[in-house]
């Protein structure tokens, strides 16, 4: 006996063909996440997908790369108005989280090693944001542009470098205890994609 | 162009020149009445913008009968608080420490977020750490200033802090980059007790005798114990203005010399001993002297370094805080780099009073967690309120989504357009309202506007139940009720300004001097409003370019609300023999403005 709320919307995820994938076995990934498009979504070890992510290879391949974090309704791959085929839609440095309801825009996109992509951020197509990098929440990066290592852009693209001295181990050892807790939160179901 | 919502504006009295000072009460004398009568309220004079405000944000005086608006009520600061930890300041404090929070609240200088204290210290291996955490020491060690939002540090501005509490005063005594520096009061100290300045002072001491920088607050304390020594001592002659000297007009001795031969002063040539000798100016840094330093290449060479982006820019920099220890500004470079954690600014609660009688109109729990208050008259429970709807009468009835986009659609020029007033009285006695509105809009382009019910009564805000049983019991009120509960009243209960000219008596029909609509404590009513056309101005000639917003429909529009009210001897002055039981006739008058909507423009 479920519970279980059924929502009156059609199902999103029977639309579309079902891309190929190429999953790592140490992998999160929630059963209702959603993969669309006709290229390859390749996510390496360790990283977590949260559910009703959507990762969309409609506009060339998806690669996530390890220990990355796709939160809830972020939207990987989204093809923009006048969007074409690329080799590599979007591409994810290692430990790159990018947050509920963030954009990545597909078109050789490039999410560097280490960065944030905000709550509800924007990033255009084409757009390379360099290695940790911080989007706060709802900031837009514009297609194209070109965000350096170790910068901040917050309250509508203010941009500045991050001169804390981050400890980057620090940093990834916190990503990689986040990770174990969500492991055991997200129940993980990587059968349903391949 | 966008959508315009109807809106209604009330003109404070306080505004008009005739009853400045004057409370228009029931007593007020009737002459000034006719001067208002005279002179149309224009909404689009240039004045007219400090006058008119939303209902909502009037307050009513009790004891003059007046609307008060924000801009004539007098202020009084209940409390001093910090946004941040809202801790209650003291007024004594104000006045010696500044109106910052003087505790542990910062803002961020880059983004003004709230900044928060944190640790430096790295932990010695966060792999173990999930396991002795709990068993390990709490932070200590260096601390820092982070804002979570931007992620700035005051590490990058070189202030750590040893303590996580007591933050302001560590600041105060930090430079830029970490160097201590004197307080004021430290100052003092060292200065009452000169031995011990030598040993811990001299270093700086010895820097500042070479003609080193000095901080804002070491400057003045410098110079202003080189100017007390000047003037303790007139016989100071070293002039450095020697043509002056012998005049001694730049000698403060002198001129209170010149001031006893006015004032013939006794002692006259006791002061005329001492030769007056010009003061001299400081000449070290020890006297406060500070050389400019005019070469700024090394800012010029800052500011390319760090490009735009990393300059200060004017909102940050009028968000820093005064800071005593900071450089002389002379020549600094003034970059992102530099700014400091800004300590909150303290908000205030205030009452409110009426300038007249000064009487409290609004007053604020003195508690800051508390948003309650503790009296606060808002005019809108004194004075009815006013809705605007557009009435589409082609649609049929009800007025549908037709009617509904109308409202936040355009007019349409030289086309008759209706408009529904909704009256809503707060007051427990039924009040009389009369309506005047002048014939054309004021301004370069006249629209024509008709009020169908100058002159009607609006029921009092009884309670709800009365009006429900009333209704249940009597059978020919049900009867009349039926359907969109729509009660229509004869000509002659709205006073009866002109005529029925509106033939037939169809539902939709419009008729002069009825109201269109009646509920428990409300009364609709009808204008027609013709718009002008935008191209042709009311002295002839071209339209030219519109002015902003000159295609706004705006009505001026007076109103006079006539009601009985239980004479309480709540009036200051008020005759106190009077009967309890009596009535008293009260009345207010006061211009409103009805904004209904944009003419199209062809």
């Amino acid at each position: 006996m479920s519970s279980k709320r059924l929502s009156i919307l059609p199902p999103v995820s029977s639309s579309g063909p079902k891309p190929p994938v190429h999953f790592s076995s140490s992998i999160t990934i929630a059963d209702s996440a959603l993969l669309t498009g006709t290229h390859q979504v390749t996510v390496l070890s360790e990283s977590v997908i949260h559910p009703r992510a959507r990762l969309d290879s409609s506009a060339g391949r998806l690669n996530l790369g390890r220990r990355c974090i796709v939160h809830e309704r972020a939207h990987l791959g989204l093809v923009p108005t006048n969007g074409r085929f690329t080799e590599a839609a979007v591409t994810l440095g290692d430990y790159v989280a990018v947050e509920v309801g963030a954009v990545v825009e597909a078109g050789n996109t490039v999410v560097g090693e280490g960065s944030t992509v905000g709550v509800g951020a924007r990033v255009g197509a084409g757009a390379v944001v360099g290695k940790h990098c911080t989007l706060t929440p709802h900031t837009e990066i514009a297609a194209g542009a070109v965000v350096p290592d170790f910068t901040i852009v917050f309250s509508n693209g203010m941009r500045r470098t991050d001169r804390r001295g981050v400890a980057v181990e620090l940093k990834n050892k916190a990503v990689a205890r986040q990770i174990d807790v969500l492991r055991r939160m997200i129940p993980s179901n990587p059968a349903k994609f391949v | 162009m966008a959508a315009l919502t109807p809106y209604t504006y009330i003109q404070c009295p306080c505004a008009d020149p005739s009853t400045l000072g004057h409370p228009s009460g029931p007593n007020a004398p009737t002459d000034t009445d006719a001067d208002e009568d005279d002179r149309t309220f224009d909404p689009r004079a240039p004045r007219s913008n400090y006058s008119l405000y939303p209902l909502e944000y009037l307050l009513y005086c009790e004891d003059c009968h007046q609307i008060r608006c924000p801009r004539c009520i007098a202020e009084e600061i209940v409390t001093y608080y910090c946004p941040n930890c809202l801790f209650e300041v003291p007024s004594s404090n104000l006045r010696s420490e500044g109106n910052r929070c003087t505790r542990n609240c910062f803002q961020c200088p880059i983004c003004i977020g709230p900044l928060a204290i944190t640790s430096l210290e790295t932990k010695p291996n966060p792999g173990l750490l999930a396991a002795s955490d709990n068993t390990a020491a709490p932070h200590h060690g260096p601390y820092a200033l982070t804002c979570s939002y931007c992620h700035w540090s005051s590490t990058e501005v070189g202030i750590k802090l040893d303590k996580p509490n007591n933050v302001h005063a560590q600041l105060a005594r930090l430079q830029n980059g970490g160097a201590t520096r004197l307080t004021g009061k430290e100052r003092k100290e060292r200065r009452a007790d000169p031995s011990k300045a030598q040993d811990a002072d001299g270093r700086r001491r010895g820097a500042s005798r070479d003609g080193q920088d000095l901080d804002l607050e070491t400057q003045f304390t410098n110079l202003k114990t080189f100017y007390q020594s000047q003037l303790a001592d007139p016989e100071s002659s070293d002039s450095g203005l020697a043509p002056l000297g012998d005049l001694g007009y730049s000698s403060p001795t002198s001129l209170s010399r010149i001031m006893h031969l006015y004032t013939g002063g006794g002692r006259q040539d006791k002061k005329a001993k001492s030769r007056v000798g010009a003061m001299r100016e400081a000449l070290g840094s020890g006297e406060g002297l500070q050389l400019a330093h005019l070469d700024e290449s090394a800012a010029i060479a800052a500011l390319q370094a760090a490009g735009h982006d990393g300059t200060a820019s004017t909102t940050q920099l009028l968000e820093q805080p005064p800071h005593l220890g900071a450089a002389h500004p002379h020549g600094s470079a003034r970059l992102a780099a530099s700014l400091r954690p800004i300590p909150y600014l303290l908000r205030t609660k205030r009452s409110k009073r009426c300038p007249l009688c000064r009487h409290i109109i609004s007053k604020p729990e003195a508690k800051i967690q508390t948003t309650r208050f503790r009296i606060r008259l808002v005019a809108g429970t004194y004075i009815p309120s006013l809705a605007i709807r557009a009435l589409s009468l082609s649609s049929g009835n009800p007025p549908g989504p037709a009617a509904a986009a109308a409202a936040g659609g355009l007019l349409d020029p030289l086309k008759p357009a209706h408009f529904l007033l909704t009256f809503k009285n707060p007051l427990f006695d039924p009040i009389k309202v009369t309506l005047g509105a002048p014939a054309a809009t004021p301004g370069r382009f006249a629209s024509r506007v008709t009020v169908l019910c100058p002159a009607f009564e609006v029921d009092a805000n009884t309670d709800v139940w009365d009006e429900a049983l009333k209704d249940g019991g009597g059978g020919e009120r049900d009867k009349e009720r039926g359907g969109r509960e729509r009660r229509r009243r004869k000509g002659e209960d709205g006073g009866g300004s002109g005529g029925g000219g509106g033939g037939g008596g169809g539902q939709n029909q419009l008729e002069v001097g009825k109201i269109w609509e009646r509920g428990r404590n409300w009364v609709s009513i009808v204008v027609e409003v013709v718009p002008a056309s935008l191209q042709a101005p009311v002295g002839g000639g071209q339209p030219g370019l519109l002015q902003e917003d000159e295609d706004v429909l705006e009505i001026p529009m007076f109103v006079r609300v006539e009601w009985e009210a239980e004479a309480g001897g709540d009036e200051v002055g008020a005759v106190v023999s009077r009967d309890r039981e009596a009535k008293e006739k009260r009345e207010l008058a006061y211009w409103c403005v009805l904004g209904l909507g944009r003419i199209r423009q062809s």
